[in-house]
């Protein structure tokens, strides 16, 4: 019945049976007195690193270019759900080689967040392929709720307890406004597949007081409501620095890292293959001045490090609606290639603060020096940070340069304006790293002790990226214009 | 429409337990009774020798989350069960899945040794 069906879905069915595997392994061999009750979270961890590569491999040799729809419409395969798959694939793995040291050093003896962290992957891989509203929400839902279990997972801080709970109650309020949307939707409409919805919004004006439905309208705004939380644009944002701080700092990688990519997806599809109107773009617009202006702005006041990165990703996500705002071709393009730098660029910074942890690396302060005791690493944390603000040869300049561009094309010339004055503030406290670092002596100065191979790995690989961007754009540039004509045609 | 009986039936039934508990106190030797002696709380005969609240044990919320998982496994299980005969062997096997997942987890329970009392 379903036999092609089941094949497309290969990559998905392997990453479910590995975590699967791994997780009845872990169980049983963790609680083994024959071995004396291992910690297995290093052995649990290769492992799901290992099977996250070879589902990267299963991912990438189905063929692209292809539209396939399984399940009775429910999952769409096509090459922006290809390369968005692989790409989230990536993220995820470079996260699990970022905590493979943490796990070490921390005798966290919790290999199940692994198992979390592979499980929420292979719901984000459904959610970016998800075709109807109900396997939507039923993908992020899977997804959150691993999130909220990896929050709170460090159960003798209280920080992380909190944490957990915080998002647990924003991301279940959330979800509630996101299916009162779906079903708002479903009532006055009748479907929820997204194909058939794109048929009945085409030419249809969303307006709440227009002729047309105010039913609708309702829908689509808690929709995006719904999305606007989750992906902590400004109105909604409330939770993330908390979120951000309090969870252990590889779940704070996470967060940041891979649900960005998965959500955002998610929103194009929805927001520019179904819905696509002007009305609702006046709502990502003013979100988007609000989160450029709120992340340049309350990251000055911060001194905490994982705050002030939550604040930086905020803000960074005011930038990526630039190109959502406009939907143009341009500006889906532009978006996929932001949240590709993005991306790269907040591995990078998570990287290092993996690496520098190990003597409670909470405060920006505690970088004092830094270019004498450890000069590599300052290089690599000033070059990244010059990236996230946006200095000219490095990767984020490019990303923010189009992304403007795309604003400028599409005529929303108040939101490049915006966007270019903010991001000079926020070079303010991205460049205050360097200045610590650099020129900072510190009362007391901290030695860190040396990252391992893997992270360092890792902080090459993606700082040769940021830095080396410029110089062969092509690939990415292509890659991205074939995903956003893919969605939009 | 066959809800009908049974909202009479919890009527008529509360109102029959109310007798119940009336009728004692209507035949009651002398309804004031009550000193302090009688009021304070049973424990074996002694006065209770520490403080009423204890640390609540951990294991009744894993049983009961663990109720309320295999709960709606069965909720899934009825329409299943009802249509076995016209869903055919997808149907069985998809079934079969779903159980499969979840005695996974229920192993995992198993092993963590989430279901041993002492």
């Amino acid at each position: 019945m379903f036999e092609h069906d089941f094949l497309a879905l290969f990559p998905e069915i392997f990453l479910i049976n590995a975590t699967i595997i791994l997780l009845i392994y872990g169980v049983v061999f963790s609680t083994s007195k024959k071995y004396d009750y291992p910690p297995l979270v290093c052995n649990v961890s290769w492992l799901g690193l290992l099977s996250v590569l070879i589902t990267i491999l299963l991912v990438a040799s189905s063929t692209p270019l292809t539209v396939a729809n399984l399940f009775y419409n429910n999952l769409i395969i096509d090459n922006f759900t290809y390369f968005c798959q692989i790409f989230l694939l990536i993220s995820t793995a470079s996260t699990i080689v970022m905590c493979l040291g943490y796990f070490k050093e921390e005798s966290l003896n919790a290999f199940e967040s692994i198992v979390l962290i592979l499980l929420s992957t292979c719901s984000m891989l459904f959610m970016i392929s998800a075709y109807d509203l109900i396997a939507m929400y039923l993908a992020i839902e899977l997804q959150s709720l691993c999130f909220y279990v990896i929050a709170a997972s460090k159960r003798d801080s209280e920080f992380s307890t909190e944490a957990g709970l915080k998002y647990f109650i924003l991301g279940a309020f959330s979800s509630g406004i996101l299916l009162f949307g779906c079903s708002m939707i479903y009532g006055f409409t009748g479907v929820t597949n997204f194909e058939e919805l794109a048929k009945i919004f085409t030419g249809y004006e969303i307006t709440l007081f227009g002729a047309q439905s105010s039913g609708i309208f309702m829908g689509i705004l808690f929709i995006a409501v719904g999305f606007l939380f989750k992906i902590t644009a400004v109105p909604f944002h409330m939770w993330a620095p908390d979120v951000y701080e309090g969870s252990p700092t590889l779940v704070t990688a996470f967060f940041s890292i891979a649900p960005k990519i998965s959500i955002l997806a998610n929103m194009v599809r929805v927001f520019i293959y179904s819905f696509y109107d002007p009305t609702w773009q006046q709502l990502f617009f003013f979100c988007s001045i609000a989160s450029m202006i709120l992340g340049a702005l309350a990251a000055m006041a911060q001194n905490k490090v994982k705050r002030l990165l939550a604040y930086s990703s905020i803000g960074h996500v005011g930038y990526l609606f630039i190109g959502f705002s406009c939907g143009t071709i341009e500006g889906i393009q532009s978006l996929l290639i932001g949240v590709f730098i993005y991306v790269l660029m907040t591995i990078n910074v998570f990287a290092i603060v993996l690496a520098l942890r190990q003597n409670r690396f909470k405060y920006i302060a505690d970088l004092g020096a830094l270019a004498k005791t450890n000069p590599i690493l300052a290089i690599t944390l000033s070059i990244t940070m010059f990236s996230y603000a946006g200095i000219p040869p490095l990767a984020g300049f490019c990303s923010k340069f189009y992304l403007f561009f795309a604003a400028l094309g599409c005529g929303a010339y108040l939101l490049a304006l915006i966007g270019v004055v903010t991001s000079v503030i926020s070079c303010f406290y991205y460049i205050r790293f360097v200045k610590i670092m650099y020129f900072d002596t510190p009362k007391k100065w901290i030695l860190y002790k040396a990252m391992d191979r893997e992270k360092s790995l890792l902080l090459a690989i993606t700082l040769f990226l940021i830095s080396f961007f410029f110089l062969y754009p092509s690939p990415l540039f292509l890659v991205s214009h074939q995903m956003a004509l893919s969605l939009c045609l | 429409m066959e809800f009908a009986p049974i909202c009479v039936y919890l009527v008529i039934s509360l109102l029959f337990s109310l007798i119940l508990i009336g009728v004692s106190f209507l035949f009651a030797s002398s309804p004031n009774s009550a000193y302090p002696e009688k009021l304070s709380a049973y424990e074996c005969g002694f006065d209770p020798f520490d403080d009423a609240r204890s640390r609540f044990d951990i294991r009744f919320y894993l049983v009961s989350i663990l109720f309320i998982i295999f709960d709606l496994e069965v909720t899934f299980l009825f329409p299943w069960a009802v249509s076995l005969n016209k869903i055919g062997l997808f149907g069985f096997w998809s079934m079969i899945i779903f159980l499969l997942i979840l005695t996974i987890g229920f192993l995992y329970e198993w092993k963590k040794g989430a279901l041993d009392w002492e």
